[in-house]
């Protein structure tokens, strides 16, 4: 009879135990986002010119198409002097909201593996950020960041291999995020004169702030 | 009576081509001057040569020399500014091409042209496989081919006419005369095609319709008992005439023009039993020429043009001691210049070299050649070149032979001296003599944001250089065994380094790179190449069955050092996931087949003045581009496939006329993504005729 209101009693006090610790483990109470943007539009412009001619490009704005992760929409560029948006995308350049240049607190690392098997972020992982506008976290010009450019095809492929590591704007959450491709709607065999600068990307989300990423 | 024996001689005269048992001893006995730079039998040779002598060329119906070329063990066309020639896995930059021992110029982006040479003046062609810059200097890398033109000594001419499918026409007509001591040789050839369209619901055709000309004249006498002087002239021209569409539906049209002209006087003095001198000048100028306009308003869309010169003056000096061996020295200077649209001004260069060679023969079963070449170039670093090869006859059928030697070849004209910035996405590209001035001129417009290489190795560059070693096995059945049948085996590795490649030297504050060339890659190409001909008695003739195959692995070894280290990835084009690529995985350098083969028969009834030949040709699936965005070839989708091509040709001797038809492509097996060259099912019917003054009985 007085074992009941006891057990009541551990049990109302395991749960509560249990209830905080699993506050502490996110991958069973804050799952990760993973999530695929598609056709993410980063200053397009209107026509490609092939080899020997030089088009003007039409109707390009010049500015960042700014992105942010855990809301998985665009942000107005209105905000940029806010830690609301994570990382912006203009034409191949890729920019993070940290560092002398920015307002906000992130970071990337240029990753060398497979999107898939990076379950938690390696704690020997320095984050980089925009310093200068020439001095980015992540390197522009072809082979150095996340795209190699062949002069060729004329065609921008994302290396297969790379993934961002990303520290969030407000320098808190981390994410892990792959391009697959630099064209509209992702074509398996993009020429010269694909309408480019549309960007198609995967990314996984840990919204606790923990480096594990699965 | 002696009339009516003149006409009976006359009837019964046998055709024109050399007589049949000359295919059959002729690779034994064949003189061939290429691999030494004196005349050897190509059987007692220490390194692999093959000889293809102009009987063959005759019945097989070649007209250009990529149609004869593409027929022979290890060798391929391939196409990249031009159809060039592929040995053991090398492009066709790295291959030195000879006509009559001095080099053809003209190589705009690194490949001579193949289908500039007509074959109807040619006696016969020598190719040597392995690496032989310690005679011949740069590009002597993956080998040699050498074509000797005719020199007849006798009183004779011949014409001939032939047409065939694309209204392809080739006219050809030569005489030789002999006075005296003096022999004058002409030849005319003029070459046209309309082309083809693999691709006719697209605009353009897949080859625009061209005309050549080619003229050469070779003037021989026997100055003095010792002395004798030849004069070798020849001039080429070719215009064509392309259009095409460009990506903003706008078509232009043009004229694309071709001139190049060579002249080679070479004395050779027999200065006594043991001494011979010879003295070289060899001159030669190429010229090309675009121009092509927007069809609507005639406003300039392109004009382009290349303008180079070669001068080479030479000695070389004989020694023959004891009879048996024999020394070969040789000094020279070579003076070039090149200008083009996209290098800055007229660029001027000039190389100093010198070579030796010994080849000893202690005894009538050994043969050692050691020798050695360096080259003094004004424009990057001077090179040493040497080279040992050796043959042992282990018994009158088997012979063992080996060879290992240093080839090179030096920067090209764009790897020095382009100058170009890409307008629309910004990136610039400069040779390494202009990236000093290149990166300052951009630094004063404020373009540079970082400069990432340290500027005193800007212009530091070295020629590309690769070490080789051909081991091999020859076997002759005749001798001994008395059985007509030829077997050669040869197993090469090549190891190349320096490879020149695009590196970023600088970022630009635009974001994107400039680039330079340095040395950078390594590459290695191995195999094995087997070559076999039997010839048997069929009924009143003769038939001559050949066969050939090669084996290559051609691999870039930072890739498979990057891929042991798990560093190199692939994405799959349709799912977009990424996963590792393994060691097997690799397909290795583009372009090259692992497998090529090749079986001909040849059939005489020398009787009859009959003649007939099948040839097939295979080439197993080669990698074209990277798909899948990790720059190596990897992927199934990322090879052409492979293909076999028939060829049939049949001629007729009556007297001194010839017929000959035949059927190049007989599948018609085409390919228009991939292999633009390869031009459908191609039939053509020539008539030849000849000529020789009747010698006196």
């Amino acid at each position: 009879m007085n074992v009941l209101p006891n057990l009541l009693l551990l049990t109302i006090s395991v749960a509560t135990l249990t209830a905080c610790s699993k506050d502490d483990n996110a991958v069973t109470t804050q799952p990760v986002q993973s999530l695929t943007v598609k056709n993410l539009s980063a200053d397009p412009i209107s026509t490609t010119a092939g080899s020997g001619t030089a088009v003007q490009p039409v109707a390009a704005t010049g500015k960042f198409t700014l992105y942010s992760l855990r809301e998985n929409k665009i942000i107005a560029n209105t905000d940029s002097a806010t830690n609301k948006w994570d990382i912006g995308f203009r034409s191949t350049a890729i920019i993070i909201n940290g560092g002398a240049i920015r307002s906000g607190q992130g970071g990337a690392n240029v990753y060398t593996g497979t999107f898939d098997a990076l379950t938690a972020i390696p704690t020997s992982t320095t984050f980089a950020q925009d310093q200068t506008a020439t001095q980015l976290a992540v390197p522009g010009g072809s082979g150095n960041g996340w795209y190699n450019y062949s002069s060729t095809t004329n065609v921008v492929s994302a290396i297969p291999g790379r993934v961002l590591l990303i520290r969030t704007g407000d320098g808190t959450k981390y994410a892990k995020l792959e391009i697959l491709s630099y064209y509209l709607d992702a074509p398996a065999s993009p020429t010269g004169t694909t309408p480019s600068r549309y960007y198609t990307f995967r990314y996984t989300y840990q919204p606790s702030g923990s480096t594990t990423l699965n | 009576m002696s009339a009516s024996l003149l006409v009976c001689l006359l009837l019964q005269q046998t055709p024109v081509t050399p007589p049949a048992d000359t295919m059959r001893s002729r690779s034994l006995d064949a003189v061939v001057v290429t691999a030494t730079r004196t005349e050897r039998q190509v059987g007692s040779l220490p390194m692999p040569v093959t000889v293809v002598g102009k009987n063959q060329i005759q019945q097989s119906g070649s007209l250009r020399l990529n149609d004869i070329l593409r027929e022979q063990t290890g060798l391929t066309i391939v196409s990249d500014h031009g159809q060039g020639l592929q040995i053991q896995g090398f492009s066709p930059d790295y291959t030195l091409i000879l006509v009559d021992g001095e080099p053809l110029i003209g190589r705009t982006a690194g490949t001579l042209d193949l289908n500039r040479l007509t074959v109807g003046n040619i006696k016969q062609i020598e190719i040597v496989k392995g690496p032989s810059s310690s005679l011949y200097g740069s590009e002597a890398l993956a080998g040699v081919v050498n074509i000797i033109t005719e020199s007849p000594t006798r009183t004779q001419g011949s014409l001939s006419a032939r047409y065939g499918a694309n209204r392809t026409s080739d006219l050809t007509g030569d005489v030789s005369l002999r006075a005296g001591k003096t022999n004058l040789y002409l030849f005319g050839n003029r070459y046209a095609s309309a082309g083809y369209d693999l691709t006719p619901e697209t605009f353009g055709n897949t080859v625009s319709p061209f005309t050549n000309y080619t003229g050469s004249g070779r003037l021989t006498s026997q100055l003095a008992n010792r002395l004798k002087l030849t004069l070798t002239g020849r001039y080429f021209t070719e215009n064509q005439n392309t259009d095409a569409q460009l990506t903003d539906q706008q078509i232009v049209l043009g004229a694309g023009k071709v001139n190049e002209y060579t002249i080679n006087p070479v004395v050779t003095h027999q200065v006594s039993d043991v001494w011979k001198l010879m003295y070289r000048y060899y001159r030669s100028g190429y010229n090309t020429a675009t121009d092509l306009r927007y069809q609507t308003t005639g406003a300039e869309y392109d004009a382009s043009y290349f303008r180079q010169t070669f001068n080479r003056p030479e000695l070389v000096v004989e020694r023959t001691i004891r009879n048996r061996h024999f020394l070969t020295v040789g000094v020279g200077y070579i003076g070039e210049s090149v200008e083009a649209t996209r290098y800055p001004g007229r660029q001027v260069f000039s190389t100093r070299y010198g070579f030796a060679q010994f080849e000893w023969v202690p005894t009538r079963r050994l043969t050692v050649i050691a020798g050695g070449r360096y080259d003094d170039h004004s424009q990057y670093a001077s090179q040493v070149s040497p080279k040992l090869s050796a043959r042992y006859e282990l018994s009158p059928t088997l012979a063992l032979r080996g060879s290992g030697g240093v080839g090179f070849k030096a920067p090209d004209f764009r790897q020095l001296y382009l100058n170009f910035d890409n307008g629309v996405v910004g990136y610039s590209v400069f040779g390494t003599q202009e990236v000093a001035a290149g990166i300052a001129r951009l630094q004063q417009r404020g373009q540079i944001a970082e400069v990432l290489i340290d500027p005193a190795r800007f212009g530091a560059i070295r020629a590309e250089s690769s070490v080789a070693f051909n081991l091999g096995l020859s076997a002759n059945f005749q001798q001994t065994y008395d059985l007509p049948l030829q077997l050669s085996v040869n197993l090469f590795r090549n190891d190349v380094r320096d490879l020149i490649e695009t590196q970023v030297v600088a970022q630009k504050t635009n974001g994107q790179n400039v680039f330079s060339y340095t040395n950078l890659n390594r590459v290695f190409t191995q195999g094995a190449e087997v070559d076999a001909s039997y010839r048997l008695t069929l009924g009143a003739g003769r038939l001559t069955v050949s066969a050939g195959y090669q084996y290559l692995d051609a691999r870039d070894k930072s890739v498979v050092d990057a891929i042991r280290a798990g560093q190199v990835f692939r994405r799959n084009p349709e799912t977009l996931v990424t996963e590792q690529v393994k060691l097997a995985d690799y397909g290795g350098l583009l372009n090259r087949s692992r497998h090529m083969a090749n079986l001909k028969f040849f059939y005489e009834l020398p009787k009859q003045g009959l003649s007939a030949s099948l040839r097939g040709i295979y080439r197993s699936r080669y990698g074209f581009a990277d798909r899948n965005g990790n720059l190596i070839l990897d992927t199934d989708s990322e090879y052409v496939p492979g293909y076999i091509t028939w060829h049939v040709a049949a001629a007729k001797t009556i007297r001194q006329l010839t017929v000959q038809a035949g059927i190049d492509n007989l599948t018609g097996y085409t390919d228009p993504q991939y292999i633009p060259t390869l031009a459908g099912r191609l039939w053509y019917v020539s008539l030849r005729w000849n000529w020789q003054q009747r010698a006196s009985i």
